[in-house]
Parts: structure tokens; C-alpha cells; sequence
């Protein structure tokens, strides 16, 4: 199973992108989406998981153990995700088709000289 | 509300809620209390919200799965620890399920740590006397070499004589060292004990064709021709408590005082079990006879040649012999039919222990395959009560490789359990074996429990898991959902293929073992039944060496031996004694050349015979029938001429059908002639397997009173006190020569037993083993056909509600029953008649194939299978249908 074949939604991208930061649990998953989608993504529990299955499904993220974190609710295990290395190869490419998609608006948007990323 | 929202997940798939369900709480719940926090109206738009997303994801979810349980993740940086994680966890859960059902965790167990523990304690033994190398340097270029000469006359196989060592070693070159030796009893003395122990005569060229080196003092050289000795290890440790001041002091050895120059290392006792060597030297010069054909020679080969090589160019060496030593006719005949017989050391060395051992080691396998067969029988049992779990863990997506893991986890537990309880197993039950075990197997103390036994031992749990584990495991994980809709009396045919495969094993093997048994039980019976010539019963035998200044001579040694055989004699109780310089079943006797008068014209055309010595009433005593003439009188062996006794064919070898009593014939290598005064049996001298012996008695007394003295025979005393008579033989022998030991002390019984011993041996222990085999076999095929039946009641029932009678349900389970046994019973035939050959060595008037015992043994397995089917049967013969039918 290919993930380009499946392409990456909007939520998708960004939750790789918030675990790109590092193994993290389901909630703070959330927090993060949340905070570097500008308030644009605010996933409900349903969705959140549904994506979260789908991508360790196809194998772009697993589940990992807490690298030294102290447990935040001492007596209730959290599960912790991370990125795959080929989760950490399928969010880079999608971020270069956004930056590219972006650099072409800005161009036809008449800022010609935009940095490319 | 917040519960309204919680109870929602519930509608999420099994699966994904298995995986999800306390994070999607917890963010339901948490997301739920952030709302309250910003008021009412907030709180009823997140409600709203997360109603829907709880209901549109459940549905997508189901529509289009995101998450199936135990679906594979590709191993990534910690892929291994994953696996090794998972694998901790099915274990763990195994551990636990076993411990909730401890009868089967018993069975199990027990059933593998008994057959890996004596599987693990047999291949303890095979190491340790058939697989650990010669105690030699480059073992494997160290070759034994024999003679045949097909066609001549000869034995199959037969020794060399000195002129073929002196021209091997001269000539060959393939060949880096060769030796020359011949073996023996002979008597050893020293200050406090004298015995007649295993002595090696070997040329001086023995240790450096060996490359042995002695641990203390020196190897013997040319120069000290035959007058000292090297002893070995365990000599030096049992008469000398390993006292190094033995070095340089002389000792009466084999007829002559030897000084010790060395000791051997423990262990070597080339060429088996030898005490000591008295070994010397041929020259060329000195080989004035050819044709003496008494010697063993060993060989060291050049790197990479193969005994066939070295046999060619040998024999093609021995056709010059005639040339260059000349000889008879007769010995030039079978050079010419002479063809050297080469085998590496270890197979001339190990050879005769080697058969029963590898059989033995073979038939325990066989049970371990056995004990497999029903261990996964078992397991298939346990797995089909679990058949709706693992059909519904299937139908929720789990992996065939995870339910196949997951199941395995068991025996993987139960086999390291008696992995390590087998251990135990062996060491119980190695020291009964070895005890009960034939003195004759070489390197026997050598065996141990040592890290190749844990090794042997840990490789067949390994094996025992997978066998055990992986048939259950993969049946009862194949698809099968419509096991879901299957009641649990559901219909099984078809489904116990499995059980039937491993009950055909089982019957097979079984059968296998027990015609490997029967025909041993024949051969025991049919040796047993055996004529030595001699009779066994109520005959007590013993040496004593009396130390006497006045013994100096055979006449004086003669008279000395008559009144101690009339002390012997008037003790109560004893019926005859006599005298014999070699007891049968105990040594061997020597081999002479004889001349009778009509064909001492020609010194070549001589005869070989046994020599040894008797008197007294020996042949009474020992029950040897005499044929012709008279036995002995005491003035036999007080005054020469001598006179000679021979055996019946003896006597057909030296002078035809004519009667020999009268006659007169002689030692070639001596002048003095004998008068044959009697013609008696023939004996099995060596063993109930050989062909009667030729043999020349000659009295205590020779020709001169310098020819030989008899110091020590064997006593040979008859008397019904056999077994309880030797401590009052030693209380007399304290009166007559209070120093003198008294060793070899034997009942004929006892010999006959210790002769038959590596046959009873093998016998018993394959005896016990296929009856354990049989056993289990039963029990298996009990189970499967129990299974069967409680599987079937329901078809039975209706069966029976129809109008079946009783004898008709119980000719069907019978019927099913036999037609498995059968399979079984055909399999192990054919496995049988390619297998039985690995016994030639041991059978005795039995061939291999014989069709009484394959027809017998087959017989008694088709009667074991009925009676393991009836009981299973007459329970389905009693099924209620009412009952059977209920419940459903």
C-alpha cells in the first residue's frame, strides 16, 4: 500500500507534521494540530483516530514508547505515536508539492521572487 | 450527556475500539469538560458536533475500515523489539493459560521431559563412546589392517603375520607408520596382588603410528627388547594409587620380570581396554616362518588417503611376499587369493558397539517422535475448544501469523518446561543404564552429562515445540468463519485428518519398534537354546596364585594343583573338579601349528588348533562329552611322554575319519611327540555365536620339566553350591598359601549371562522402549477415537433415534478405529522391512524379514487398536438420543 496512491488530506499532513516534532500522544496530537493549523483544523476525537488508524495503517506511523517524558497521568498509560521513516519521507514530499503549489500562487499572485523552501 | 457521548464509541467497530477506545474516551471526555469551561452554549455546540463526529466516523469506519486487529506493522527502526515484545506478551499469556489448566500442563510436560530425558541420556552415550574422537593424534589418519582371503579356506577376515608388517612398513607409501600387535590375557604380579590382565604385545612402532606420548617416563626403544613395560593410566591408578615410584621397578609380566618405564594417559587402552604393552620388534632377519597370521596391524596414513587406496596398494605389496620369504604351497595359494582389508580405527575400534548403540539411540527417537504425536494431539484438542475465540479474532482481521504465534506461545512454554525437567530425566536414568550395560562397550566411563547433552537436549525441545506446536496452530488458525455459526456439537468430518495422520505415525512407529524387539526376543531365545558344548549350570570357577619357593617346575606346579583338587574335592557339597587353562566364555584360548606323524614329512603342511590346558575331572565338571578313548588319570600329568586330548573336529582335521586314539602328533615348532588319549566335544570357546572350536588339551606336565609350568588355571568346580561356595573355597586357600589371591571367581552362569549381555541388553531396552512406545500409541489413537465420538453424539443420537442398534454405532467407531491402525500397520510394515537390517549384527538364527515376528508383532498392534477403539465405542453405543439431541 502506497501513500502516495492514497494522496494525504488536510488533516493528515498535519497530524505527520505535529509528530515530526517528535513522539507524541493522541491529545497533544490534537493541541498541536490545532496551534500550527492556526486554528483552521480542530479534529473531534472520531476523526482524529480515524486518521491516526489510517496512517499507521499504511505503515507512515507506529506506535512507540514516551522517550523520558514523565507520564502525565501517572496510572493511566498513554499511548505515544511517531513518525516511520518512510512517514518522515511522505510528509517532506507533501510538504515540497505545498511549497511548490504556494510558490506558483505567489508568482501568478505577482510577488515573482518568492524563496523557494 | 458526557455519558450519552462516551456510550457512542460503543459504536464504533470491535476492533478499532479494542485498539482506540480509552484514547477516544479520553479526548471525548476532556474535550467534553474544555466545552463546560466555556459555557453552556459552547458545551451544547460541541455536544452537536461531537455527536455527529462520533456517529459519521463510526459509520465511515465500518464503511471504509481504517484498523483491523493485528494487522501487520512493516518492522521499522524497532521492528525487532516489536516482534520481541509481542512474542513476551503471547508468552506471558500462555504461561498463564496453561497454569489454569494444570492437568494438560502435566501431561504435556511429562509426557516430553520423559522422552527427551532419555533421548538426551542415550545421545549422552553415543557421544560419548561412538563420537568423541580417538584418544590418538589426527585420528582420522589412523586406519586398522585386516586380511581376507576369499575362496582359501579362511576365516572372512583374518589377522596379519610379522613378514607382511616387516614388508609393509619397508614399502609402502601411502602408509606415513605402521604397527604391528596382537592381544591377550596374560598374568601381571606385582608385590601384593597378581592377576591375569588385557595385555597389548605391540611392535615399539605402535606410539609413534598413534601419536601418543606417555605422561610420565619414557616410550620403549629397540634396545630394550621386550624387558620392559608401559602401563596405562588406570593400571597405575588401581594397583599403584598413581604412585610415581613405579617408574624403574620390575614386575613378573606375561612369564618374565619387566621393568616400567612409562605411563600411558588416561583414556588411551588401544586397542581396547589394555592394562599394559609389552611391546618389541620384527626384523627382517628375525622371520624364519611365513604365514603366522596372529597380528592386527594399525596404520597412519599420509594426508588424504582413503582406505580403499591404502588396501590396494597393500595387497598389491603382499603378492612379493612369497618371493622375498619364501614359504608353502599352500601360503603362496592364499596370497594369492590375499587381499588386505583396510577400515578407519574408530570403525574397527568401535564397530561392535556401534550397532545396538545407534538402534538404541534410533528407537528412542522413535518414542520422542511418539510422545510428539500425542503432546500435538493435545494441543489439537485444546485448540479446538478455543475454535470460536480464534474464528471470531480471524473475523475481526487478526493475521494467521499472530493466531499461529499466539498459539505456538504454548508449546514453545511446555517444551522449554521439559527441555529443562529432561535434563533431570537423563540424569536419573543414565547411571541405571549404564550400569545394567555390557561391560564390553568401549569408553563407557567416558560418559557424562556435559554441555553436549544440554546441547542435544535443548535442540530436541526446540524441535519437540515446533512439532508439537505448529500442526495445532496452523489447523486451528485457517479460515473458518463459518465455525461462527457452528453450534459447538457441530458436524467434524473432515477436521480430525490432522489427528488421524498423527495416529497412522504413531501406530507405525510402534509397530517398527516392536518388530525391531521380537526379532531381538527370537534371536535371545534361539541363543539361549544354543549347545556350547559345555554346560553352564551349577559350575563355580576361580583362580588363586599361590607364591611357593618349592613350585618351581611343571611337575612340582602338576603336583601342587592334584592336592589342591583333592582338598577341593572333599569339601561338602562338591560334586567333580578340574582344571583348565582357559575358561569358555571367558578367555580366549591360543592357536598352534600340530604335525601328525604321516604328514610330518612336510613341516609346511601343518594344522592350526586351539592349545590349552586340563586335568583333573574338567570335562565332567564341565559337562563336555567324551566321544572316544579315555580322559585324564593323574599319572597323565605327572610323568612325560605327554599325551593329548582333542576335540571331535580336532580330530577330523588332523587324520580324517580314522581314529585317532593312539596316534601320535606334535607341536610344529617343537619335537616331542603326544599320544591322543581321548576325542571329546567341541566347544564355543569365545561366545554362543561362534563355531565350535578345534582344540589340542595337553596335561600340566611337558615333555621336559623346563616346557612349561601351569601356575595358574582356572579351578572348574561342580557342586550345587555354585553361587554361595566362594568363601569357602577362600578360607581354604589361606590355609594352603596364606598370601596367594584368589581373583576371576565366576559362576558359568554368571559368563553365560555376561555373554549374552550385549543382547539382553539391547533386548530389554528396546523391549521397554517399544512397550512404551505401544503405550503411547494406544493412548493416541484412544484419544482421537474418544474425541470422535463426543464429537459425533448428536449424529449418533439420530442415528440411534432412527433405529440403529447398539452393535451397529459400535462397529462404526470400531471400524473408524481400525482402518487408521491399518494405514499404521501397512506404513510400519514397509518402514520395518527397510529398517530391520541395522540389527543383522545382533540377530541370531533370524533374518531380518522374518515373516513370523513382522506377522505377530502386526497381529498384537491390530488387537492393541481394537481394544483402544472399543472403550470409545461402547460409550457412543450408549449415547441417549433424548439426551444428545437436547442442549443445542
Amino acid at each position: 500500500m502506497s501513500a502516495e496512491s492514497l494522496g494525504l488530506s488536510n488533516l493528515e499532513y498535519h497530524v505527520l507534521l505535529a509528530l515530526a516534532a517528535g513522539p507524541m500522544h493522541g491529545y497533544a496530537v490534537k493541541d498541536a494540530v490545532v496551534e500550527e493549523s492556526g486554528g483552521a483544523l480542530s479534529p473531534r476525537a472520531g476523526s482524529l483516530y480515524r486518521v491516526i488508524a489510517r496512517l499507521m495503517s499504511v505503515g507512515l506511523v507506529v506506535e512507540t514508547e514516551p522517550k523520558g517524558e514523565p507520564e502525565a497521568h501517572p496510572g493511566q498509560p498513554r499511548r505515544y505515536y511517531k513518525l516511520t521513516a518512510r512517514g518522515r519521507s511522505e510528509l517532506a514530499a507533501e510538504a515540497r508539492r505545498l511549497s511548490r503549489a504556494a510558490a506558483l500562487a505567489t508568482r501568478r499572485l505577482g510577488a515573482a521572487h518568492g524563496r523557494s523552501w | 450527556m458526557k455519558t450519552t457521548l462516551l456510550a457512542l464509541i460503543r459504536t464504533f467497530p470491535p476492533a478499532f475500539r479494542e485498539r482506540f477506545g480509552d484514547e477516544l474516551r479520553e479526548q471525548v471526555s476532556a474535550d467534553f469538560d474544555d466545552a463546560r469551561k466555556r459555557g453552556v452554549l459552547s458545551l451544547a455546540a460541541h455536544v452537536a458536533g461531537a455527536t455527529w463526529d462520533l456517529l459519521s466516523s463510526s459509520v465511515a469506519e465500518r464503511v471504509r475500515p481504517t484498523w483491523s486487529a493485528f494487522q501487520y506493522q512493516p518492522p521499522e527502526s524497532d521492528g525487532m523489539r516489536a516482534v520481541i515484545e509481542q512474542w513476551v506478551r503471547d508468552l506471558r499469556f500462555a504461561a498463564r493459560s496453561l497454569g489454569k489448566s494444570p492437568g494438560f500442563a502435566v501431561v504435556t510436560i511429562g509426557t516430553l521431559a520423559l522422552a527427551i530425558g532419555v533421548n538426551a541420556g542415550m545421545y549422552s552415550v553415543v557421544n560419548a563412546v561412538l563420537l568423541a574422537p580417538l584418544p590418538f593424534a589426527s585420528p582420522d589418519r589412523v586406519m586398522s589392517v585386516a586380511a581376507s582371503a576369499p575362496g582359501s579356506g579362511f576365516p572372512d577376515e583374518f589377522g596379519v603375520a610379522p613378514e607382511f608388517y616387516v614388508h609393509y612398513k619397508e614399502n609402502s607409501k601411502l602408509a606415513e607408520d605402521l604397527a604391528m600387535w596382537s592381544g591377550g590375557t596374560s598374568t601381571f604380579r606385582t608385590d601384593d596382588r597378581v592377576e591375569r590382565i588385557r595385555m597389548g604385545f605391540p611392535t615399539n612402532s605402535m606410539y609413534s603410528t598413534l601419536g601418543v606420548q606417555p605422561i610420565l617416563g619414557r616410550l620403549p626403544v629397540a634396545e630394550d627388547e621386550e624387558r620392559v613395560i608401559v602401563i596405562s593410566h588406570r593400571l597405575w591408578q588401581d594397583w599403584f594409587g598413581g604412585d610415581t615410584a613405579v617408574i624403574g621397578k620390575s614386575y613378573y609380566t606375561s612369564g618374565a620380570m619387566r621393568t616400567v618405564v612409562g605411563i600411558m594417559p588416561p583414556g588411551f587402552d588401544f586397542p581396547g581396554r589394555t592394562l599394559l604393552w609389552v611391546s618389541g620388534d620384527y626384523r627382517a632377519a628375525g622371520i624364519t616362518r611365513t604365514g603366522d597370521f596372529q597380528g592386527q596391524i594399525v596404520a597412519r596414513v599420509k594426508p588424504g588417503v582413503t582406505p580403499e587406496q591404502l588396501a590396494n596398494e597393500l595387497t598389491a605389496l603382499s603378492k612379493q611376499l612369497p618371493e622375498r620369504f619364501g614359504g608353502t604351497a599352500n601360503y603362496a595359494r592364499i596370497i594369492e587369493q590375499h587381499r588386505a582389508v583396510v577400515r578407519p580405527a574408530r570403525e574397527a575400534m568401535l564397530g561392535a558397539a556401534a550397532d545396538p548403540l545407534w538402534v538404541l539411540l534410533g528407537s528412542v527417537g522413535v518414542v520422542l517422535l511418539i510422545a510428539c504425536a500425542n503432546v500435538a494431539n493435545l494441543f489439537i484438542v485444546r485448540a479446538e475448544g478455543r475454535q470460536r475465540d480464534l474464528a471470531v479474532r480471524r473475523a475481526l482481521g487478526a493475521a494467521r501469523g499472530r493466531l499461529i504465534q499466539a498459539q505456538m506461545s504454548e508449546a514453545i512454554i511446555v517444551a522449554a518446561v521439559s527441555g529443562a525437567l529432561s535434563i533431570a530425566v537423563a540424569a536419573v536414568t543414565l547411571p541405571v543404564f549404564m550400569s545394567s550395560a555390557p561391560e564390553n562397550i568401549p569408553r563407557l566411563e567416558n560418559v557424562t552429562l556435559g554441555p553436549a547433552t544440554l546441547a542435544f537436549a535443548g535442540v530436541a525441545a526446540l524441535i519437540a515445540a515446533l512439532v508439537c506446536g505448529l500442526l495445532p496452530a496452523v489447523r486451528s488458525s485457517a479460515p473458518s468463519f463459518a465455525r461462527l455459526r457452528e453450534s459447538s456439537r457441530g458436524a467434524t468430518r473432515g477436521r480430525t485428518w490432522g489427528r488421524d495422520a498423527l495416529v497412522v505415525a504413531q501406530t507405525a512407529l510402534a509397530l517398527v519398534l516392536l518388530i525391531g524387539s521380537g526379532l531381538l526376543v527370537r534371536s535371545f531365545s534361539a541363543l539361549r537354546s544354543v549347545d556350547p558344548g559345555y554346560s553352564t549350570e551349577d559350575i563355580f570357577t576361580f583362580q588363586f596364585a599361590p607364591d611357593n619357593p618349592n613350585l618351581t617346575d611343571g611337575p612340582s606346579w602338576s603336583r601342587f594343583h592334584h592336592e589342591f583338587m583333592d582338598r577341593l574335592r572333599a569339601m561338602p557339597g562338591v560334586e567333580t573338579v578340574g582344571i583348565v587353562e582357559n575358561i569358555p566364555l571367558n578367555e580366549g584360548t591360543g592357536t598352534a601349528q600340530f604335525i601328525t606323524e604321516t604328514n610330518g614329512a612336510d613341516p609346511n603342511a601343518s594344522v592350526a588348533l586351539r592349545l590349552t590346558f586340563s586335568a583333573g575331572d574338567y570335562y565332567k565338571a564341565m559337562g563336555i562329552r567324551l566321544l572316544r578313548g579315555r580322559t585324564w588319570e593323574p599319572a597323565d600329568h605327572l610323568t612325560a611322554p605327554g599325551s593329548v586330548i582333542i576335540s571331535q573336529s580336532a580330530a577330523s582335521l588332523l587324520f580324517g575319519s580314522a581314529d585317532p586314539v593312539g596316534k601320535r602328533i606334535r607341536l610344529s615348532n617343537d619335537s616331542v611327540w603326544a599320544t591322543v588319549i581321548g576325542v571329546v566335544n567341541d566347544v564355543k570357546q569365545d561366545g554362543f555365536r561362534d563355531v565350535p572350536q578345534s582344540v589340542a588339551y595337553f596335561p600340566l606336565i611337558g615333555a621336559t620339566p623346563g616346557s612349561w609350568r601351569i601356575t595358574t588355571p582356572a579351578y572348574v568346580v561342580k557342586t550345587r553350591r555354585a553361587e554361595t561356595i566362594a568363601p569357602d573355597i577362600r578360607a581354604m586357600i589361606r590355609e594352603v598359601a596364606p598370601n596367594a589371591p584368589m581373583y576371576r571367581t565366576f559362576t558359568m552362569r554368571q559368563l553365560e549371562r555376561d555373554s549374552l549381555a550385549q543382547l539382553s541388553f539391547t533386548m530389554l531396552t528396546l523391549g521397554i522402549v517399544s512397550a512404551l512406545a505401544l503405550v503411547l500409541g494406544a493412548v493416541g489413537l484412544y484419544g482421537v477415537l474418544s474425541y470422535i465420538v463426543s464429537q459425533r453424539t448428536r449424529e449418533i443420537g439420530v442415528r440411534m433415534a432412527l433405529g440403529a442398534e447398539a452393535g451397529q454405532v459400535r462397529r462404526m467407531v470400531v471400524g473408524q478405529g481400525t482402518r487408521v491402525v491399518m494405514v499404521g500397520i501397512t506404513i510400519g510394515v514397509v518402514v520395518a522391512l527397510l529398517s530391520t537390517r541395522a540389527l543383522t549384527t545382533l540377530l541370531y538364527e533370524v533374518q531380518p524379514l522374518d515373516p513370523t515376528t513382522f506377522v505377530a508383532t502386526s497381529l498384537s498392534m491390530i488387537a492393541v487398536g481394537l481394544l483402544a477403539s472399543y472403550v470409545p465405542a461402547r460409550r457412543a453405543s450408549r449415547v441417549d438420543p433424548i439426551e444428545s439431541l437436547r442442549g443445542d
